[in-house]
């Protein structure tokens, strides 16, 4: 194509400037890509902080409303339902195992009596948070056992888990003996399993583990469950699963998402500033294209004139500058997208003295492919009006210059 | 001799806001096909606005212009770039060769541009018209590169490349020393004896006049005297 000929002759007759110029829409590029694998770098890491332990779809009965009988003559004022006698529960968890079982994706279920009780020994005393679980599910949702500082595991004999901040603050060491009185009023004394330490300060401190089996009478649940806990072996399919679940079950079903809501904003507020940048760095490459080809067309203004007069279209000679944008929107982002991801390849390689990574970033989520097309149709769109322009020459004006 | 180019009453006023400026007032314009006719007259005549305007570069206020038995002067804006492709040819004062292509390339851009692309058969012909103005050892060199009698001999076989009927040239030697001059208004008398192209040359020089085969001249936007010059 001569028009592209004549584009390529006119980047390469100042080659220093289209190099400059080239490395401007590259440098603008690079930044596009760092700030992307940047983002999408640190939403990965915060994901993965949240859904590495912990369960990614919760399934729990509907909580029951007060609802108001109204009555002739009898004045409401304000009705709060401070407590059930009838503890809520899941009766079919059985059939709901298995509907959960037959899902895609699904890495481990498991059904759960939870509830809230107190240590007691000696004088000192703790409120809990208990988990009641089969213990051959025990590493089903947070991996406990691999967290043990003291003691073993095995819940079996009816012994519990504990945290080593609760065990620290009751004075306890696996083996012991504890007072344990729950929210339903039975106390029972049960012995000190284990002492597990996750590094989460309010785990360690309020929650305990039991087997299932000896959560029942403590909590007056002889068949049902509370809850039942559902991981996945990708988070990012809990909400869906999590609708499928409460429609197909009748449920409350929520999803990991739902709970860590700041982290969603979080992930949102960083995505927005993430596009801001973005779209800074696309704009500055949209001027600096476009006042380049301004530039060039003005300098060009005899050559293009002496054109039209001997019958060159105005449409072969838009068609040269819009060339030119696009050549070099093209190789500024190939080459800007080659930068970036070397960039990121060796800062995501840089590691702290502990081993991990310095800096979240994800070289693979660099968004090249939008980057690639963001920027050369960008560069296209900013050489229309020097183009235009270009083509509207008149060419007595341009010769006589 | 049937007429290549038939102008007439043409006008032209310029006008820059409430400012007009009359420069042609009623140009009679006649030229035979393979006539090379200088224009004459003071600066400011009008000798370059008259070009413009037979060249389809410029609107007349007034007036009326058949080039090759065709009425032009109402053609669209892409009618007349096409037209001024496909039967005129353009020479300045100032050679206006792109500085970023080689001689070859330039003469055959006329061609190739419309065409999109540079076939081996433009090329051959623009080898033969860079042979035909005597550069035939330039053929492939940058525009930048030649003398400025060269490149206006490049500009000459550039306005040949498309086989024009009417060749326009606005002080076409203006630029050149004596020597140079000479080599390109010879060419021209070439080409038109030749080619039997029809040539319209603005000059000031009047040894450039004596060699065209009439002299048309321009005063006060008319024109003021038409001779033929003994051969
Ligand atoms: N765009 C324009 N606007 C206003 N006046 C113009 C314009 N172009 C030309 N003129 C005027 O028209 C008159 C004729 O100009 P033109 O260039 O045709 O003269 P010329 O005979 O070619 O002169 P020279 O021999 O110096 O080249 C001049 O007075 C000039 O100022
Ligand atoms: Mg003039």
């Amino acid at each position: 194509m001569f028009a592209f000929t004549v584009a390529r002759r006119y980047l390469l007759s100042n080659p220093l400037q289209t190099a400059l110029l080239v490395s401007g829409v590259a440098l603008g590029v690079t930044i596009f890509v760092f700030i992307t694998a940047l983002i999408q770098g640190l939403a990965i890491t915060l994901t993965e902080r949240v859904t590495a332990n912990g369960a990614h779809v919760s399934l729990q009965p509907e909580t029951r409303r007060a609802r108001v009988l109204a009555a002739p003559g009898v004045h409401t004022e304000a009705v709060s339902l401070v407590s059930t006698f009838q503890r809520q529960q899941i009766r079919e968890w059985s059939s709901t195992l298995s509907l959960v079982r037959q899902q895609p994706a699904i890495a481990a279920v498991s059904p759960q009596i939870t509830g809230s009780a107190f240590l007691s020994k000696g004088e000192a005393a703790a409120p809990v948070a208990v988990t009641g679980l089969d213990p051959a599910d025990l590493d089903a949702i947070t991996p406990i056992s691999s967290l043990l500082t003291g003691g073993d595991s095995n819940l079996e004999a009816g012994g519990i888990l504990i945290g080593d901040r609760l065990a620290d603050a009751l004075g306890l060491a696996s083996g012991q003996p504890v007072l344990f009185r729950t929210d339903r009023g039975v106390e029972r004394l049960v012995t000190v399993q284990g002492v597990f330490r996750t590094g989460v300060e309010a785990i360690d401190e309020r929650v305990a583990y039991m087997a299932l089996r000896t959560a029942r009478p403590l909590f007056l649940l002889p068949e049902g469950v509370t809850n039942i806990e559902i991981r996945l072996t990708d988070p990012q399919r809990a909400r869906p699963l999590a609708a499928l679940l409460q429609g197909a079950t009748g449920l409350r079903a929520t999803p990991w998402q739902d709970r860590n809501l700041s982290l969603d904003e979080a992930l949102t507020a960083q995505a927005q500033t993430g596009r801001l940048i973005q779209t800074f760095s696309l704009v500055s490459i949209l001027i600096g294209v476009a006042s380049a080809l301004v530039l060039s067309t003005y300098r060009r203004r005899s050559e293009i004139g002496i054109m039209r007069a001997f019958g060159v279209s105005g449409a072969f000679v838009s068609r040269v500058f819009i060339l030119q944008g696009l050549m070099i929107g093209l190789i500024g982002a190939v080459s800007g997208c080659a930068v970036g991801y070397g960039l990121c390849r060796l800062l995501a390689g840089l590691t702290r003295a502990d081993g991990t990574a310095a800096l979240p970033i994800a070289p693979d989520q660099g968004g090249y492919l939008a980057a690639l097309v963001l920027t050369t149709v960008g560069a296209v769109l900013a050489s229309l009006a020097p183009a235009r322009s270009a083509a509207r020459l008149d060419p007595l004006d341009a010769i006589q210059q | 001799m049937t007429l290549l180019l038939d102008a007439r009453g043409l006008e032209m006023t310029f006008r820059n806001g409430d400012e007009l400026t009359p420069v042609l007032r009623g140009v009679d314009l006649q030229l035979g096909a393979g006539e090379l006719t200088a224009l004459l007259g003071a600066s400011g005549s009008g000798k370059s606005t008259l070009l413009s305007i037979v060249g389809l570069l410029l609107r007349p206020t007034a007036g009326t212009i058949e080039i090759s038995g065709e009425r032009v002067e109402g053609l669209s804006d892409d009618r007349r770039t096409l037209f001024r492709n496909h039967r005129l040819g353009f020479v300045f004062q100032f050679h206006h060769l792109l500085p970023d292509f080689t001689a070859t390339e330039n003469v055959a851009f006329p061609a190739a541009a419309p065409a999109g692309s540079l076939t081996a058969a433009m090329r051959r012909r623009a080898r033969e018209l860079l042979e035909r103005v005597g550069l035939g050892d330039r053929m492939d060199f940058p525009a930048t590169r030649l003398s400025g009698g060269q490149k206006q001999r490049v500009a000459i076989a550039r306005a040949l490349m498309n086989r024009p009927r009417l060749i326009l040239a606005d002080e076409p030697t203006g630029a050149l020393d004596r020597e140079a001059a000479d080599q390109v208004l010879a060419l021209m008398k070439e080409v038109n004896v030749e080619d039997r192209a029809t040539f319209l040359i603005c000059t000031h020089d009047a040894l450039v006049a004596e060699r065209c085969g009439r002299s048309i001249t321009l005063r006060d936007g008319r024109v003021a005297s038409s001779q033929s010059n003994p051969p």
